[in-house]
C-alpha cells in the first residue's frame, strides 16, 4: 500500500510533473526564514516572560508559615503587605506535628518589609481564594531572617457563618419563646387588656386599686362618710372662730385690755422722756465743772513758774547776806 | 434461513467497516511515522528540497497570518470587552484578567487557530489530493517514479505544523496585549500586578499542557487530512466513496481527534 520515495526525483516545479504549478513567490526562502525567527523570537520571548513571571530571575528568601488548616491557599497564590503582593506561595507541605507549613519564596527586594515583630493571617473569602497578609507595624525592628517559621493567624469568613446561623437560631428561638402562647410577655399583655378593661368598666380606676367592685363601693362610702365629718369639723371649727373672735376683739376681750396697757405704756414712757431730760441738764453742768477744773489746772503752770522764780530770788538774797555778813568764812585754802 | 443468512451478512459488513476502519487508522500511523522520519533527517532541509519547503511554509502561513490575526484580535477584543464588563457588574473585576486569559488563550484561540488551518489549509490540500488520487494522477505519477512524500506530502504537512504554532502564538500574545490594554489602559504602570497574575495563571503544568495541545491540534490538523490520500485504495472502496464523502470523513476525523486533544488538555487542567 505505501509508496516507496525515490529523493532523486523530487522537484514540485518539474516540466513532466501533472500537478497544477503553484504560482511564484518572491524571495520565499527569506520570507519563510523571517517566519521562522519571528515565531522563535515569540517562543523564546514568551517563555522568558512566563519565566520573570513566575519569578525565576528573583533572589528570594524563604518564609514559612504554620497553620492548622491550610485550606484555600494554592500554590502560586500571593503574600501581600499593605495590597501589594510580595512573596508566592513555593509549596504546601504537612509537617511531623500534623500542622500545614505554607513554604513562600519572598524576592530579596521585598524582604524589607517583614520584620520580626510582623504577623501573618490568613483570610477566607466568600468568593475567590484564601488571602495570605503580612502586617509590620513597627517597621524598625529587625528584619526577618530566612528560612523564618512563623504561625498563620486564620481569620475565616465561612467558618463564622455556621456560627452565626447558630447564634440567629438560638435568637430565633428566644423569640418564639417570648412570643409563645404561655409566655410571660403573652401573660403580661393579657393582664394589660384585663387591667385596660377594668378601666374603661363601671369601677374605672377605683376598682382597679381595690381589686372588685364590692370593696370599691365600700371605700367609696367610707370617703362620703369622711366627708359628712370633715364638714362636721368645719363647721365646728367656725364656731370656735367666733368664740375667739368674742374674746379677743370683743367689749371685755383682750384686745381692749391690751389697748388700755398700751396707753398707760405711753404715759410711762413720757415720763421718762422727762427724766431723761434732766438727767441731761445735769450732765451739762457737770460738764461745765469740767472745763473749770481744767482752766484751773492751766493757771497751776504760771504759778508754779512765779513760786520758782521767787525761790531763787530769796536765795539770791540769801547769798547775798552771807556775803555780806561778818561771819562770812573764808573761802580760800591754804596750803601748808 | 433467511434471518441467519441476513445477520451473517451484516457481521461481514461489520467486519468489513471494523476492518477498513482500523486500516484507515493504520495508514495515518504509517503516514506519520514516514512524515516524522523525513521531518527528522537532515536531507529534508538540504538545498534541493529547501525551496519547495519555504515555498509552502509562506504560502501556506503568510495570508492567513494576516487575516486570522485581525479576526481573532476583534473578537479577543469584544470576548475581553464581554467578560470585563460582566466582572465588574458582579464586584469581581480582579477576576476578569484570569478569565480571559483561561478563556482566550489556554483555550480558544489554540483550537480556533487549529481549525482555522484545517479548514483553510490542509483540508482543502486532502481532498484535492484526494481527487487527485481517485482520477489516477497521483498513481501516473508514483509509476513515473516520483517521490511524492517528499516533493509533495512532507511539504504540506510541515507547513500546515508550522501555520498553526505560527498562527496560535500570535494570536495569544495579540490577545495578552489587547486584554491589558482594554483592562487597564495605555499605562505601563499596571505592568506588574498584570505579570503577577499571568504568572500566576501559567504555572508549568498549564504551561506544558498549552504546549502540547498546540503540538498535537498542529500534528492532527496537518497529518489526517492527507493521510488517506496518500495511499491507494482498492477498486471497489473507490467506487463506494464519492470525493466530498472522502473529504467528510477526514473533517469528521480530524475534528474528534481535535475534539479528544481539547478534552485532554481540559482534564489536565481543571482537574
Amino acid at each position: 500500500m505505501s509508496q516507496t520515495p525515490i529523493p532523486d526525483q523530487t522537484d514540485v516545479t518539474a516540466p513532466d510533473t501533472t500537478l497544477p504549478a503553484p504560482p511564484p513567490v518572491r524571495h520565499a526562502e527569506l520570507k519563510a526564514a523571517i517566519l521562522l525567527v519571528s515565531m522563535f523570537v515569540l517562543i523564546v520571548g514568551s517563555v522568558l516572560y512566563l519565566m520573570y513571571a513566575r519569578g525565576a530571575f528573583e533572589a528570594t528568601q524563604v518564609l514559612v508559615l504554620t497553620t492548622d488548616d491550610s485550606d484555600g491557599v494554592g500554590v502560586g497564590a500571593d503574600l501581600t503587605f499593605s495590597g501589594f503582593p510580595i512573596g508566592r506561595v513555593q509549596r504546601i507541605e504537612l509537617s511531623p506535628d500534623g500542622k500545614a507549613r505554607v513554604i513562600i519564596d519572598v524576592p530579596r527586594t521585598d524582604a524589607h518589609w517583614l520584620r520580626t515583630s510582623s504577623i501573618f493571617t490568613l483570610e477566607r473569602g466568600i468568593v475567590g481564594g484564601a488571602k495570605l497578609r503580612a502586617y509590620s507595624g513597627i517597621l524598625t525592628d529587625p528584619p526577618l531572617p530566612d528560612n523564618a517559621t512563623r504561625d498563620l493567624l486564620v481569620g475565616d469568613m465561612a467558618a463564622e457563618i455556621p456560627r452565626m446561623l447558630a447564634a440567629a437560631k438560638d435568637l430565633l428561638n428566644n423569640l418564639g419563646t417570648l412570643t409563645g402562647a404561655d409566655s410571660p410577655l403573652d401573660s403580661t399583655l393579657r393582664n394589660v387588656q384585663a387591667v385596660t378593661g377594668k378601666l374603661s368598666g363601671p369601677a374605672g380606676a377605683m376598682g382597679l386599686i381595690t381589686g372588685n367592685d364590692k370593696q370599691s363601693q365600700l371605700l367609696i362610702d367610707r370617703a362620703n362618710a369622711l366627708l359628712l365629718t370633715a364638714d362636721q369639723l368645719a363647721r365646728r371649727t367656725d364656731g370656735l372662730v367666733a368664740n375667739a373672735d368674742t374674746r379677743v376683739f370683743g367689749d371685755k376681750g383682750v384686745m381692749t385690755d391690751a389697748q388700755a396697757t398700751i396707753v398707760q405704756l405711753n404715759a410711762l414712757l413720757a415720763d421718762t422722756r422727762n427724766s431723761l431730760k434732766k438727767v441731761d441738764a445735769v450732765l451739762v453742768e457737770a460738764q461745765a465743772v469740767g472745763a473749770n477744773a481744767k482752766a484751773a489746772t492751766a493757771d497751776l503752770g504760771p504759778l508754779r513758774a512765779d513760786v520758782e522764780s521767787n525761790l531763787r530770788k530769796v536765795e539770791q538774797l540769801v547769798n547775798e547776806i552771807n556775803r555780806k555778813w561778818p561771819f562770812k568764812r573764808n573761802p580760800e585754802i591754804t596750803l601748808p | 434461513m433467511s434471518r441467519s443468512a441476513s445477520i451473517i451478512i451484516s457481521l461481514r459488513r461489520l467486519n468489513r467497516t471494523t476492518i477498513a476502519w482500523l486500516a484507515s487508522w493504520w495508514r495515518l500511523a504509517h503516514f506519520s511515522i514516514l512524515i516524522f522520519s523525513l521531518g527528522l533527517s537532515p536531507s529534508s532541509y538540504n538545498r534541493k528540497h529547501r525551496p519547495v519547503l519555504a515555498y509552502r511554509l509562506v504560502t501556506n502561513t503568510a495570508p492567513n497570518l494576516v487575516w486570522f490575526s485581525v479576526a481573532c484580535a476583534l473578537v479577543s477584543l469584544v470576548l475581553i470587552r464581554i467578560v470585563v464588563v460582566s466582572a465588574q457588574s458582579y464586584g469581581l473585576s480582579r477576576y476578569a484578567l484570569e478569565m480571559v486569559v483561561r478563556v482566550l488563550v489556554l483555550e480558544l484561540i489554540p483550537l480556533t487557530a487549529a481549525l482555522f488551518v484545517a479548514l483553510r489549509i490542509t483540508l482543502p490540500d486532502g481532498i484535492a489530493f484526494a481527487q487527485m488520487r481517485a482520477s489516477g494522477v497521483l498513481d501516473t505519477m508514483q509509476r513515473q517514479g516520483k517521490d511524492l512524500l517528499r516533493s509533495e506530502y512532507f511539504p504540506r504537512v510541515m507547513s500546515g505544523i508550522f501555520a498553526v504554532w505560527m498562527l496560535a502564538i500570535v494570536s495569544c500574545v495579540t490577545s495578552l496585549i489587547l486584554a491589558y490594554l482594554t483592562i487597564y489602559g495605555f499605562t505601563p504602570w499596571a505592568l506588574q500586578g498584570y505579570t503577577r497574575v499571568v504568572g500566576q495563571i501559567f504555572n508549568p503544568a498549564v504551561a506544558l499542557i498549552l504546549m502540547l495541545k498546540v503540538i498535537f491540534f498542529s500534528f492532527a490538523v496537518a497529518l489526517i487530512p492527507l493521510a488517506s490520500s496518500y495511499y491507494q485504495e482498492d477498486a471497489q472502496s473507490r467506487r463506494s466513496r464519492m470525493w466530498a464523502a472522502h473529504g467528510l470523513s477526514e473533517m469528521l476525523r480530524l475534528f474528534t481527534v481535535i475534539l479528544l486533544i481539547e478534552v485532554a488538555s481540559l482534564m489536565g487542567n481543571y482537574y
